[in-house]
């Protein structure tokens, strides 16, 4: 189990590695340097490429690279181009605000999610499964952009000349100007969350669903019905504890996602998370603030993975390393 | 494929579509009516009443056709095709015919207009120049969403036949032989899956120095091929140590022969499904990648960047200009969803 563990944290030492590479090169190699996507078209080139000498960005990418891992191997991402600020800095402004958002969002959607899979499960081809699927599929086939959208239009236009402009959803960021309390705050998340949560509570149900479906035709399953134990008690302690492994192990996948934000829901209600900022970042080409981010991710799914690994060995003895 | 064995056929239990449980028993007794029609014709032919086959492949359509969500989405989806083959020819350069004088045409508009008849009659009907209406430069917005729909559907199906391509030959590879190959692609495809897939192919496009369509397809294609390649490697590695495939080897086949004949005819069912999936998502992926300004450049419509002009449409009121790229995204990405739950249910009925 040791010697499993070190193998695998050496193996994925290597992958960042190789992520760091590939990244590094890739954004290298894009056409336009940093600085030439500004907002000032009249900035002198000749200024710009003083920054992109000093920066060392105009040597080949196989020259900056070893002075990025060294920088790297000792915990520093660099300063943005852009925000003039610490990579890290940046990114523990940011981290918590997507965390928030999509962790509420997770919460929520599972709060429904798993209840509704559940029924849908017992009660197979019953109208209430019947309407789950149907649901599930309308779900999962109306991407965020067109839910946020339509949501945006719904919560914050309509809705607010429905009532005379008393009661309406607030149409972006964060915070009301000056406003800090945590009613404003949720105030502004109810929108961004429903248009997280649709798309996840019909792929969870449907998760759900199966699985629980899977584990009520098990043999064990027959066995307590046989003996009359209450529907009720065969369900929900014999089955549903069976059932629901996958969908913890589902949910622990899917952590480092959190970190790295939502990019187009977080686009259009201008939620400042990771998603938004590593998406201008790609648009103004700030090098370190993608590299942060993509380090960040990757660095977080190598180690859940590790995790999810030895939390099975831990739990089911079976599994050995 | 016709020699799949008859065992696929499923017994009383557990088969069952997903949308409307009625569809269970009729599929059944047509499928046992159509072995019995068999069977009696073999009785006349040969006189001998042995079991008749009836292809794997019958079945499964027959299966399909009692799935009534995924046929009725199955017709509707080739409307859309035929639509977005047959419509840009008569329209032509419609799509990019711009016209200052008269933008933001309210959709479904109609006038009378009085069609000369051959032989010297007329009849008036119903008639709208922009049936549904026109953009801020006076563009059909009928001809724009057809369009649009070439795009989607070419990168959709395109961009599947590269995963296909490549995750079906890195998974057989890894889960045939295993080792290291097994090992990298599983690391790698964690790390992946886990990135902000948008931003690597903006990320990976730009660095192509613009967007075209080969570029989007070959770009979606290699960056999305995991979970095809995950699957493939799942068939393979179940497969390889099941009885026929020993059987197989124990003949003294070659790799060649036991993958090509016996494993990939076994493994299609999931991935055929998967792959069907998976269009719907290319589909809306492309359409996000519009929405966010880094699919096919404009003047050439695309659903996505129709979408992506959301801003300036809402604000001035005109949620039609939203609203119909909207309709046809999700109603495409639905009906292909369908089909894939009904071809699920159609290939391997022990899957829920």
């Amino acid at each position: 189990m040791t010697f499993y563990v070190i193998r695998r944290i050496f193996i994925g030492l290597l992958l960042l590695v190789f992520m760091s590479v590939a990244f590094f090169a890739l954004t290298r190699v894009t056409p336009g340097p940093p600085f030439s996507t500004g907002e000032n078209p009249r900035a002198h080139q000749e200024l710009i490429d003083r920054r992109l000498h000093n920066l060392g960005l105009d040597k080949p990418w196989w020259q900056q690279y070893p002075a990025y891992l060294n920088a790297l191997a000792h915990g520093n991402l660099g300063d943005s181009y852009v925000y003039n600020q610490p990579v890290s800095k940046l990114l523990m402004e940011r981290v918590p605000n997507s965390i928030l958002l999509l962790g509420v969002s997770l919460i929520f959607s599972l709060l429904i999610a798993i209840p509704l899979g559940i029924l849908a499960a017992t009660r197979q081809y019953s109208k209430v499964d019947t309407a789950t699927s149907v649901a599930s599929y309308v779900g999962i086939s109306i991407p965020s952009f067109v839910l946020g959208i339509f949501l945006l239009l719904a919560g914050a236009v309509w809705l607010r000349h429905a009532t005379g402009g008393t009661f309406y959803f607030p149409l972006f960021g964060m915070h009301k100007s000056n406003n800090t309390g945590l009613d404003d705050l949720a105030w502004h998340m109810v929108l961004p969350v429903i248009s997280l949560s649709i798309l996840s509570i019909a792929g969870f149900s449907r998760f759900m669903r199966a699985s629980m479906l899977e584990v009520l035709h098990q043999d064990y399953v027959r066995t307590a019905k046989a003996k009359g134990l209450p529907g009720r008690t065969v369900n929900y302690k014999h089955a549903l504890r069976n059932a629901i492994l996958p969908i913890i192990t589902l949910v622990a996948l899917q952590t480092p996602q959190i970190v790295s934000g939502a990019v187009i829901t977080e686009g259009i209600f201008s939620w400042p998370g990771m998603g938004l900022l590593a998406f201008q970042a790609t648009v103004t080409r700030d090098y370190p603030v993608i590299l942060g981010v993509v380090m960040l991710v990757a660095a977080l799914t190598v180690l859940f993975n590790l995790l999810a690994d030895i939390a099975y060995a831990v739990v089911d003895p079976r599994i050995r390393y | 494929m016709a020699d799949q064995p008859l065992k696929k056929v499923p017994g009383s239990t557990g088969y069952t579509s997903m949308l409307g449980g009625s569809a269970v028993t009729s599929a059944l007794t047509a499928e046992v009516e159509l072995r019995g029609a068999a069977a009696a014709e073999d009785l006349v032919v040969a006189e001998v009443a042995e079991p008749s086959e009836v292809g794997f492949w019958r079945l499964a359509v027959i299966r399909f056709l009692h799935h009534r969500a995924a046929t009725v989405s199955l017709v509707i989806l080739l409307f859309i095709v035929g639509s977005a083959i047959v419509l840009p020819v008569f329209q032509g350069e419609l799509y990019r015919i711009q016209n200052y004088r008269n933008p933001y045409t309210q959709p479904f508009v109609f006038h009378a207009r009085v069609i000369a008849l051959p032989v010297g009659l007329s009849v008036t009907v119903p008639w709208s120049d922009h049936l549904l209406g026109t953009d801020d430069l006076g563009r059909d917005e009928l001809a724009r969403l057809v369009r649009g729909a070439r795009v989607s559907l070419t990168v959709g199906l395109l961009a599947m036949l590269g995963y296909i391509i490549i995750g079906g030959i890195l998974g057989a590879l890894a889960g045939y032989y295993g080792g290291w190959i097994d090992n990298a692609l599983m690391r790698l495809t964690d790390v992946i899956i886990a990135m902000p897939f948008i931003l690597v192919v903006v990320a990976v496009t730009a660095a192509f120095g613009g967007v075209s369509l080969t570029v989007l397809v070959l770009v979606i294609a290699f960056l999305g091929w995991f979970e095809i390649g995950r699957l493939m490697r799942a068939q393979f590695l179940v497969l390889r140590e099941s009885e026929f495939v020993q059987a197989a080897r124990a003949l003294g086949a070659s790799d060649y022969r036991i993958i090509f004949r016996h494993i990939i005819p076994n493994s299609l069912a999931p991935i055929i499904v998967s792959a069907t999936l998976g269009v719907s998502g290319i589909i809306l992926l492309e359409a996000a990648l519009g929405f966010l300004g880094y699919s096919i450049p404009p003047p050439e419509p695309s659903w996505g960047n129709l979408l992506g002009q959301y801003e300036e449409a809402l604000q001035l009121g005109k949620t039609y200009l939203v609203a119909f790229p909207a309709i046809a995204l999700v109603t495409t990405a639905l009906c292909i969803n369908l089909v894939g739950d009904g071809i699920r249910d159609a290939l391997d009925p022990r899957q829920r």
